[in-house]
């Protein structure tokens, strides 16, 4: 199709020609295109079906208002053809139809309406119950638009994150946006503007009036955009789609970038102080029979083929206007070619008399207060209608363009996030913004001013007071003054629907979920007769593209449904985002981020498996033998080590420090000496256990503790909040990063750790649950504790992180003859059941205290003063009935082993469960620790076990017995 | 016209022999029974502001019944098996879409966890699979089981009988169901407080006037405890903000809906063809329903990893409301104590859709006959003071960074 000769007015650079196609069919577009813009130059017209009645949906708007331009574009579907530029090559395809987009088989469904009136899915498909079933099928074929392609390739380098600072954020590149950007700016502020278009200008940019008398709207619109641009003090994101502004000035927006940009999008977070609003206008949307139809389009959409892209709309035009810009774009259109038959405008009053003189002199008929009533053609627009608002009178006109508005609607959607609180303002017809959060300030169109000196001003004031809420001393008083002397808000259009509504063919308040006026009208009978109830149960703005369309005419039009003023009825509450963002975009580059321990790299072999415990990763099996065996008898037969660095290691010290420790230690904490280690564990209130760990002294007042793995990020401010009315002064320092951590375990481990240390460590020295501080190979200062996890001898050597690889390759040379191996947290999990010690969270939970664990011994009983976290819960559940309690068992068949989680069951009742459950290579026998009801917690109780894995029922004998398993004197941790 | 209504336009009344607070499913399901199977009809629903606002109309609609208790899974199974009963009386078709739930399991302790919940789900007469990672694939191919994620699938817990259900619709079908029996329902009618005299209730104090009442239950969602500080009871929840988001519609691609622990995610796709997805709550206590970028960003995250093809989907709507949870995430379930006449169905957390219809029944007959149904047992407020929590979650749940 050829397009109209260049006018400086135009974006699109014929030098460079685009190759693409459309349902196979190839094509050529240029660049500055729109993939829409593109089809429609190639005399597309059908671009989608509707998604209820699959009726044909065209070019409708050209920024992505609706999903009349959902395509799929090269695999991805749902691509908004409105807002996506052409490129060469790409494959563009429709979506959801049956046989051809142009030919829709199951536009039989738009025949059938009257079987769907509100809330219709509710009352069908159910009776008789057995076809529910099938209905499901047959509705999820239906349903949905676009089709994912499973196939298809996404790289995350495509993707990239940018998060910027600045003080100012002015959403909205138009005349207010620009303006306010430019005098913040100005101030010295730091200021980022964004703009959803690829350029600056909003709605100035295809205007050729002229402002004030004189230069044109578009040449003042790059005037200024080229201002901003050259400005330092201003980034410009261009194409940019703010997606989201909430709590204290967040706003999230994704990029979508250009050929020359190193990334497909970019998710963009900013949180500035001051947030100009300035996102203007859409237009709003006409609602009358047929108004969907293919050739209907919006005023500026009109407009804008012609003067952005080069295209005329169509050949014989009919305009039904609302305000100003609706004439000023059928003189426009006139004068550039287009056949313009009549010319509706709702309006009683209030026409600019230079256009209505502008409409004669063309000798173009304009019937005022009048407007479109019908569209007429099957697929596309042969005629319309166009009736008057005060007498039954209509007339009609053959036409294959139908250009409909109903004046403008504010963008709102920032402000509604934010929580600004609106107003219905019958002046204007707009929802405005009457309360409004600190530190955000609305411009421009939106406000409900047209003249551009005063959307330029508005830009201004608000650009000044946004800079004053930063902390400057500007005012915005002068400008406010000037603001008062320009134009005020004009009147709006007072009306949403056109002549005749509610009988004869659907006319539509939703495209993207077919809400049509009837619907509407049914939810008000069936008294769902506010905004929030209809949007639901008659589905409006709930589609792809949300509430663009409906959002300001939903409550509109159920206010005269109702015939009650607008009262109460407001737009619903705006979603975020604002724009549908690819989870690609918003995943970003998507880091995998965990935490290391120094020996990390040192345990990387191919055979190693890693799992994520928290922050961290560690190795739960340093081979595919999954019951780690090897890894178990090492520790026990000689010796292992395994890299515990993870633990939480923590100094405590000041002259308060012991009271810190008795408030969240259940044991006397007065009994920790220097060179000896306690073992003691943390309680909530209710007297579950959260934490536990050694602890000892190193000093006067200074103490040394561990917590385990998962607590270690909590426990600072587990001190601080349960010491926090006490005025208590101590220090508490997390050293968990500080310090690297080996447990060095097994027979052997004394020997192995001697040919690293001249200091002496035999059993005297530090003996079980001894701490001692040494020089290892010299100079590397070691902390040893000597605790027994896992049931052997064992030393854990606490040492600065950066000595973490050197010491572990000297250990493990040191230990070669004996055969020193790693283990892991499986072997570990084994080796520590068969001694019977817990692990927080695998045997424990929330039913139950440190005293169904068996571990009462640790609570001091005789504490008053130092009001033990927990302690009240203890003496209140003492003897307390029907508590599950921690027991040992062992399976009757030693082999057979069941599953950690395994139910124990009374008949078909559970009465406990398994925690921990291993076959013990050392004991050559199935052990587990398990809760189970107080009446089974006797030694020498029977139970039957219940594991059901991948559809393989077992049931497994056992017998509670005696912790510990291994070692019950424990003898070789003393030795 | 007023014969196509849903639910009849009423007059407030001075007087009803029960009124409920709070219009979502919880209070719609109770004035239901207690006028179906009680016979108690002078009822009021007192609802703030419309039908399904708070939790009812915000909720992620999942239904399933393998919890980790059997005393909960016997409540949510009878609850499960309601829908059907009910879309059939209420003649509303509710939408049950039993799709099945896969919860994706991510190291050894979470196939622990979900061996015991098979276990306890199987010993109670309900359906439910420990499945290895290539059944889960089986079962949705999109699914990444490889090893190079964050969190690798090791298995899954495979639920068929769960699936979801039209939240908004239930919650309509419900008040036309109630209001057939006669109970009025009272849209944006907010109440202030709540008249308790000599250790009886005696009625509730509107924006728009004074009721008398001899039986009240509390059933406000997220905002419980506020109404239990009125009538003097402390309630042990902290409100929290929970946050879903849904995609724009796509042609079948998910047909179960998929959780995962690990990842803190869980998503289904609507019978109208979008990708419903919700995770954690917010750990701050607060009573707004705002969104949050970071936990869109979350989502993200946490999906593409596991069924990357969805990379290529849009959000289009990201929404929050308020969960109100209890210690243990249990609800609290009980009535006349401390005070006469006053009820409570509260602490429903973010579980309470799949179980409004049934626990409405049984909060019927607790109000009907002043006693306590066996089944409701577990759920005393009193437990929390004697220390017994049900067991709900393993671990003690902490709502932020001082627990
Ligand atoms: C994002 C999200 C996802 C969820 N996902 C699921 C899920 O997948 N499955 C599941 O089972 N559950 C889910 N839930 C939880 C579930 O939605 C709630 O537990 C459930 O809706 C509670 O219902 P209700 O009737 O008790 O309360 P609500 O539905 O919250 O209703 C309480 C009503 O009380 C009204 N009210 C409050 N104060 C007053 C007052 N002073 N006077 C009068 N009226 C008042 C409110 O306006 C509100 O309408 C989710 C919740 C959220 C927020």
């Amino acid at each position: 199709m050829s397009r109209l000769p260049h006018s400086p007015t135009q974006r699109i650079d014929r030098g460079k020609e685009l190759a693409f196609s459309w349902q196979g069919r190839p094509m050529k577009g240029f660049k500055g295109d729109s993939v829409a813009t593109a089809m429609f130059s190639n005399g597309v017209r059908i671009f989608s079906r509707s998604i209820k009645y699959h009726r044909p949906r065209g070019l409708y708007s050209l920024d992505g208002e609706s999903a009349n331009t959902l395509v799929n574009i090269d695999g991805e579907c749902n691509v908004n053809a409105e807002t996506t530029l052409l490129r060469e090559g790409m494959r563009v395809k429709a979506q959801n139809y049956l046989g051809s987009v142009e030919r829709d088989l199951l536009g039989i469904f738009d025949k059938f309406d009257h079987f769907m009136p509100a809330g219709f899915y509710y009352r069908k498909f159910y009776k008789p119950p057995f076809i529910w079933p099938l209905s499901v099928k047959i509705i999820r074929k239906l349903a949905g638009t676009g089709k994912i392609d499973p196939n298809k390739k996404w790289s995350k380098n495509d993707f990239q994150e940018l998060y910027l600072n600045a003080e100012v954020a002015v959403l909205g590149g138009g005349p207010a946006g620009m303006k306010s950007a430019l005098v913040a700016a100005e101030q010295g502020l730091r200021v980022v503007l964004f703009e959803a278009r690829p350029w600056l200008g909003g709605f100035y940019d295809w205007r050729t009036r002229r402002y004030k008398d004189s230069e044109p709207l578009f040449e003042r619109g790059r005037k200024l955009a080229e201002k901003v641009k050259r400005h330092q003090n201003i980034r410009v994101l261009l194409h940019t789609f703010v997606t989201n502004l909430t709590g204290d000035n967040l706003i999230t927006a994704f990029q979508v970038g250009d050929e020359q940009a190193p990334f497909v999008q970019r998710y963009i977070e900013i949180r500035p102080t001051s947030v100009v609003v300035a996102t203007g206008c859409t237009e709003r949307p006409l609602i009358f029979q047929n108004n969907d139809r293919p050739g209907v389009m919006q005023a500026t959409c009109a407009l804008r083929l012609a003067r952005t892209y080069g295209v005329l709309p169509g050949t014989r035009a009919v305009f039904s206007v609302g305000d100003d810009l609706g004439l000023e774009a059928a003189i426009d259109l006139h004068d550039m070619g287009l056949q313009v038959a009549a010319i509706a405008d709702a309006r009683q009053n209030g026409h600019d008399p230079e256009l209505i003189q502008a409409v004669k002199e063309r000798g173009i008929p304009l019937f005022i207060n009048w407007a479109a009533s019908s569209a007429n053609g099957n697929t596309v627009v042969n005629g319309a209608v166009l009736g008057s608002l005060s007498s039954s009178e209509s007339k009609a006109f053959p036409c294959d363009l139908l250009v409909a508005s109903a004046g403008l609607s504010p963008v709102t959607a920032p402000l509604s996030t934010i929580g600004a609180k609106f107003t219905y303002d019958a002046h204007t017809n707009f929802f405005l913004p009457t309360e409004l959060p600190p530190r955000v300030f609305p411009a421009g169109r939106m406000l409900g001013y047209t003249d551009p000196a005063s959307i330029e001003t508005s830009g201004e004031v608000s650009g000044l007071k946004a800079a004053g809420s930063c902390g400057l001393k500007t005012s915005a008083g002068k400008a406010e003054r000037a603001l008062q002397d320009l134009p005020g808000p004009k009147r709006g259009c007072n009306i949403v629907h056109g002549p005749h509504i509610g009988s004869g063919d659907k006319a539509f308040i939703c495209f993207d979920e077919d809400g049509t006026y009837k619907i509407a009208r049914q939810c008000v009978e069936q008294g769902l007769d506010l905004p929030e109830l209809a949007k639901r149960f008659g589905v409006f703005g709930l589609g792809p593209s949300q509430g663009g369309i409906p959002n300001h005419n939903l409550p509109l039009v159920l206010g005269e449904l109702r015939g009650t003023a607008m009262e109460g009825l407001f737009p619903t509450t705006t979603r975020s985002p604002f724009v549908p963002v690819l989870l690609a975009t918003v995943a970003g580059p998507n880091y995998q981020i965990f935490k290391r321990t120094p020996i990390h790299r040192l345990q990387e072999k191919p055979e190693a498996i890693f799992r994520r415990t928290g922050a961290w990763q560690r190795v739960r099996y340093f081979s595919n033998d999954l019951t780690s065996r090897d890894e178990i008898m090492a520790v026990r037969n000689s010796v292992g080590i395994i890299d515990v660095s993870t633990l939480g290691k923590f100094r405590l010290f000041g002259p308060d420090a012991l009271k810190a420790l008795q408030r969240v230690y259940i044991s006397d904490m007065s009994k920790v000496k220097t060179g000896r280690l306690k073992y003691s564990a943390m309680l909530n209130h209710d007297g579950m256990i959260v934490d536990d760990g050694v602890v000892t002294q190193i000093g006067d007042n200074d103490f040394y503790f561990t917590t385990s793995t998962g607590r270690a990020g909590n426990t600072v401010e587990w001190f601080r909040y349960h010491t926090r009315y006490e005025n208590w002064e101590f220090h508490l320092v997390n050293l968990t990063d500080a310090l690297a951590a080996i447990n060095l375990a097994g027979p052997k481990s004394r020997e192995v750790l001697s040919r690293l240390t001249d200091e002496d460590i035999s059993n005297e020295a530090i003996p079980h649950m001894g701490y001692k501080e040494l020089r290892v190979a010299g100079k590397i200062p070691v902390r040893a504790l000597r605790v027994g996890f896992v049931g052997e001898l064992s030393y854990e050597l606490h040492f600065p992180a950066s000595y973490g690889e050197s010491l572990w390759n000297m250990l493990f040379e040191a230990g070669e003859e004996f055969g020193i191996r790693p283990f892991g947290l499986e072997a570990q999990f084994t080796l520590r059941l068969e001694k019977g010690h817990i692990i927080i969270g695998q045997d424990t939970e929330q039913r139950v205290n440190l005293l169904d664990l068996g571990l009462g011994f640790l609570w001091d009983r005789n504490d008053r003063a130092g009001k033990k976290i927990g302690a009240p819960a203890l003496a209140f559940t003492e003897g307390q009935k029907g508590r599950l309690k921690l027991v040992g068992l062992k399976t009757d068949e030693p082999s057979q082993t069941p599953g950690d989680g395994s139910v124990i069951a009374k008949g078909d009742e559970v009465v406990g469960h398994l925690c921990s459950s291993r076959y013990s290579p050392t004991l050559r026998q199935s052990i587990a620790m398990a809760l189970v009801v107080e009446e089974l917690a006797q030694e020498g109780t029977r139970l039957n076990i219940y594991q059901n894995d991948h559809n393989d029922p077992m049931w497994y004998k056992a017998t509670v017995v005696k912790m510990p398993f291994y070692d019950p004197q424990g003898k070789r941790l003393k030795e | 016209m007023g014969s196509k209504r849903l639910w009849k336009k009423t007059r407030l009344k001075k007087s009803y022999d029960a009124v409920m607070i709070g219009g979502g499913i919880h209070g719609l399901a109770a004035a239901y029974f207690l006028a179906r199977d009680h016979g108690i009809t002078n009822v009021a629903v007192i609802e703030r502001r419309y039908i399904g606002f708070g939790g009812s109309g915000r909720n992620t609609a999942i239904v399933r019944a393998n919890q980790r208790t059997q005393g909960n899974v016997r409540l949510y199974d009878e609850g499960l098996k309601l829908w059907a009963t009910l879309i059939r009386e209420l003649d509303f078709n509710m939408m049950f879409y039993n799709c099945g739930n896969l919860n994706t399991l991510h190291s050894e302790a979470a196939m622990g966890a979900a061996r015991l919940a098979v276990c306890t789900a199987q010993l109670s007469g309900v359906r439910s699979e420990l499945l290895d990672r290539k059944q889960c694939k089986e079962l949705i191919p999109a699914l990444n089981i490889e090893d190079n994620i964050t969190y690798p699938i090791l298995g899954g817990m495979y639920h068929p009988p769960g699936g979801i259900v039209r939240h908004d619709a239930v919650a309509w079908a419900l008040a036309k169901g109630a209001s057939r029996y006669g109970v009025h329902i009272h849209q944006n009618t907010e109440v202030t407080n709540i008249n308790v005299e000599k250790g009886k209730v005696t009625g509730i104090i509107t924006n728009k006037g004074t009721l008398k009442s001899p039986r009240v239950l509390i059933c406000a969602g997220g905002y419980g405890a506020l109404l239990a500080q009125m009538a003097g009871i402390k309630l042990p929840i902290h409100p929290l903000t929970i946050q879903a988001m849904v995609t724009q519609p796509l042609k079948p691609i998910l047909n179960h809906v998929i959780s995962s622990g690990a990842y803190h995610v869980y998503a289904n796709q609507t019978l109208k063809g979008e990708i419903a997805t919700g995770a954690h709550m917010d750990p701050w206590p607060n009573y707004t329903t705002n969104t949050t970028p970071y936990y869109m960003k979350h989502q993200a995250e946490a999906l593409t990893e596991l069924l990357p093809c969805l990379k290529g989907v849009k959000f289009m709507r990201h929404w929050a409301g308020i969960a109100d949870m209890t210690p243990d995430m249990a609800p609290i379930l009980h009535g006349n104590d401390p005070i006469e006449g006053l009820y409570l169905d509260v602490g429903w957390g973010y579980f309470g859709f799949k179980s409004g219809p049934i626990t409405g029944k049984y909060m019927a007959e607790y109000m009907a006959k002043a006693r306590r149904p066996q089944i409701l047992k577990p759920f005393s407020l009193r437990r929390f003071e004697q220390f017994r929590h049900t067991g709900e979650t393993a671990g003690a749940f902490s709502y932020g960074p001082w627990n």
